[in-house]
């Protein structure tokens, strides 16, 4: 709890009014998109400029008071979470969009800005910002970058990373640094600016962004295949990528389709039930590109792989169609489900997805997994849906236990624990699956550095 | 029982369209295109009364330039089973188009055709109105719900202030309107299958039609941008405001 002294020095460094004490905002920004933790801020503050996150973090080192960032709230990490008395650092009023140059096209932006604004904004310029996800219409740029988000075009566009021309972070000692300027070519020694990236908040706050813009696609297509067997659904990634540009490989279960369906929203894509579907796109260059697209289902279809599938023949069904795959986190939340994101070479994921197939018919006969994710990046979205009948903790121990079973097949496949949702306070304690206790050690040391009062988002990614 | 339904290439729904810079037109090159929304419900709408043994023959036909092809086979892949295409490079206003339609009509002799109730582009709503009155045949417009009978068809339409069931003898024009029923996706069995249907060709010479346009377009121009809106303090200059700036009250 802060003392009426310390809520007087906050109200001193920004309007009284952008300093919350209410149980609502306390409830809102407390958390992000985890289920598992209580909110339990001491407040939630709203700075609108640089100078007033640099002068917010001056007084927490003064004050030895532990500050946690916020964006849109959308983590499903536990890496936004304030649990314990810390001061919620809402980025919701940094929210301009401050410059733009169409040369070197980039954008330079607040670290508040939604996504959707800046997909929006580089969209009217006759450009494009390719990073793109189901919470794209809540999620801010700064949260983009703490947490290195990845999605739905990465097997194309790559991470976040890929598109941070330059950054502007305040370090957990109010130092105020400019980070690569927004350069293409700048070989001066350690580029900071990849160490910002995927921190999740916990070397310093990322208070401005300039981001990298690109040349829109072609108009694009979208197929839904049924695939009756998890071994089919490499091989078709392998053939439709060797003749078309991919911008996405999805692949969701029967499952999980069931789950998005039930909401009444969407209708089923064909006819028949097939235990698993892939979601591809690709860029319709020419009127080739979609007789070779036909001409790849048709060996894929002979081949035994798929049986049945359809083409978007308009923007509208194409959209309709992603919701197929982009709506399911949202349908499965109410079912409080435990989220593993886990990844593999893409070349190790049929064996690795046998083998894990096997651990989770053994180990959770009785619950519900909901299988879906970016299978042309090696990741997948492992969801166990709590049962009605289980508490909420019981429920979590129990997915605990089956953690272990499963990380102990990551890391003998050499993957990674998280592959795009972070560490935060949920994936913490199993940071040893992913790396080696010399490079524990050295993050630490990292933060040290850049923290060393360790009052930046403490308590995620490390202990 | 045979059905005719007209579907029109358009610019995509969801494409942001841009004024060309002389405002003559909207700029369609390079920008993505399909079939028009309401005639993708006609389609659907014919192709369940053949699943329902009520329509033996369904023939799709387009109007315009040589991409129309691709609308045709769409509508192909859904289920319809021959097409024709009449093509020409020329402007067609609705007119034309119906002029065009009856003498398809006039040739293949079916006891419904089916259009969508408008195209999104002109947004003309004229074409179904047009053709039936050119044809002399009945005409049920904006329908929401199709209940085909040997010699009839009660025709549900979307009224100000609610429903309206006509019974029309056939043969008759049919416009369907957004509620009429959620047209399916199409399999890629069915498009490859629909490349083997047969797609026939003709010109509106061929047909007899003068098409030339009799409405000229005088100037596109954008929708007049939104002013940002305004804080007001208070209830008392928020009525104020509705009243002398809005006019409202």
């Amino acid at each position: 709890m802060l003392e009426p002294r310390q809520i007087q020095q906050l109200h001193s460094l920004l309007e009284t009014q952008r300093v919350a004490t209410d149980v609502a905002t306390l409830q809102s920004h407390g958390l992000d998109w985890t289920r598992y933790y209580t909110p339990a801020p001491a407040a939630v503050v709203f700075p609108k400029t640089t100078e007033e996150v640099a002068a917010l973090v001056r007084w927490a080192t003064q004050e030895k008071v532990a500050l946690v960032p916020s964006g849109g709230r959308t983590g499903l990490s536990g890496g936004a979470v304030a649990t314990q008395g810390e001061v919620v650092v809402s980025f919701d009023r940094m929210n301009a969009i401050l410059d733009f140059n169409p040369v070197d096209r980039t954008v330079r932006c607040q670290a508040g800005v939604v996504t959707a604004q800046l997909q929006d904004f580089a969209a009217d310029q006759g450009l494009y910002y390719p990073v793109d996800f189901a919470s794209s219409g809540s999620s801010q740029i700064g949260g983009n970058i703490a947490t290195n988000a990845g999605g739905i075009k990465v097997v194309r566009y790559g991470m976040t990373r890929e598109w941070v021309a330059g950054l502007k972070v305040v370090t957990g000692t109010g130092e105020v640094l400019e980070l690569n300027q927004g350069l293409a070519k700048n070989n001066t020694g350690y580029d900071f600016r990849h160490l910002f990236i995927g921190s999740e908040g916990t070397l310093g706050f990322i208070v401005e962004a300039t981001m990298q813009l690109t040349r829109p696609p072609a108009p694009l297509s979208v197929m839904v295949l049924a695939v009756p067997a998890l071994a089919g659904i490499m091989e078709v990634f392998n053939a439709f990528r060797q003749r078309l540009d991919l911008t996405a490989f999805e692949f969701f279960s029967e499952k999980a389709l069931r789950h998005v369906l039930a909401r009444g929203q969407v209708q089923r894509p064909f006819e028949g039930e097939s235990d698993y579907y892939v979601l591809l796109e690709f860029e319709c260059v020419n009127s080739t590109t979609e007789e070779t697209a036909l001409s790849l289902f048709e060996e894929c279809m002979e081949a035994g792989w798929l049986v049945d599938g359809v083409l978007s023949q308009s923007e509208e069904q194409a959209r309709a169609l992603w919701r197929l795959r982009e709506d399911i986190s949202e349908s499965i939340t109410p079912y409080r489900p435990y989220k593993n994101d886990i990844a593999v070479r893409v070349s190790a994921v049929p064996p690795f997805v046998e083998a894990l197939d096997a651990v989770l018919a053994r180990e959770y006969p009785d619950f519900e997994v909901v299988w879906f994710g970016h299978i042309g990046d090696g990741n997948l979205h492992i969801n166990v849906l709590k049962p009605d009948a289980l508490a909420l903790d019981g429920f979590r121990e129990a997915c605990e236990r089956v953690n272990a079973e499963v990380f102990a097949l990551v890391r003998r496949f050499g993957g990674s624990m998280s592959a795009e949702h972070g560490v935060g306070l949920l994936k913490r304690d199993y940071l040893d699956v992913t790396r080696s206790p010399e490079d524990i050690a050295l993050m630490r040391g990292v933060k040290a550095v850049f923290d060393p009062l360790g009052i930046m988002n403490p308590g995620k990614l490390l202990a | 029982m045979k059905v005719l339904v007209a579907v029109k290439r358009v610019v995509d729904y969801n494409v942001k369209v841009r004024v060309k810079a002389d405002g003559s037109d909207v700029d369609i090159a390079n920008v993505k295109m399909s079939m028009n929304p309401f005639d993708e419900i006609a389609v659907e709408e014919a192709v369940r009364l053949k699943e329902a043994g009520k329509a033996t023959e369904i023939v799709a036909v387009s109007m315009g330039v040589k991409q129309c092809e691709e609308t045709l086979r769409t509508a192909l892949a859904m289920g319809a089973d021959r097409a024709i295409l009449v093509e020409t490079d020329a402007e067609l206003q609705p007119l034309a188009v119906a002029k065009l339609l009856k003498e398809v009509v006039a040739k293949e002799q079916p006891q419904l055709v089916i259009v969508g109730k408008q195209a999104i582009d002109d947004d003309s709503n004229q074409t179904g109105q047009m053709l039936s009155a050119l044809l002399g045949w009945a005409q049920g417009t904006f329908a929401s719900k199709v209940d085909l009978a040997d010699a009839s068809v009660d025709v549900t339409r979307e009224v100000d202030g609610g429903l309206e069931t006509v019974k029309l003898k056939l043969p008759a024009v049919v416009t369907t309107d957004l509620r009429l029923n959620e047209p399916r996706y199409v399999k890629l069995p069915n498009i490859m299958a629909a490349k083997k249907k047969p797609l026939d060709k003709t010109t509106p010479a061929d047909l007899g039609v003068d098409v030339t346009p009799r409405l000229k377009t005088l100037k596109v121009a954008e929708p007049a941008k939104r002013s940002a809106g305004v804080k007001v303090a208070s209830a008392a200059e928020l009525v104020a405001k509705l009243k002398n700036e809005a006019k409202v009250l």
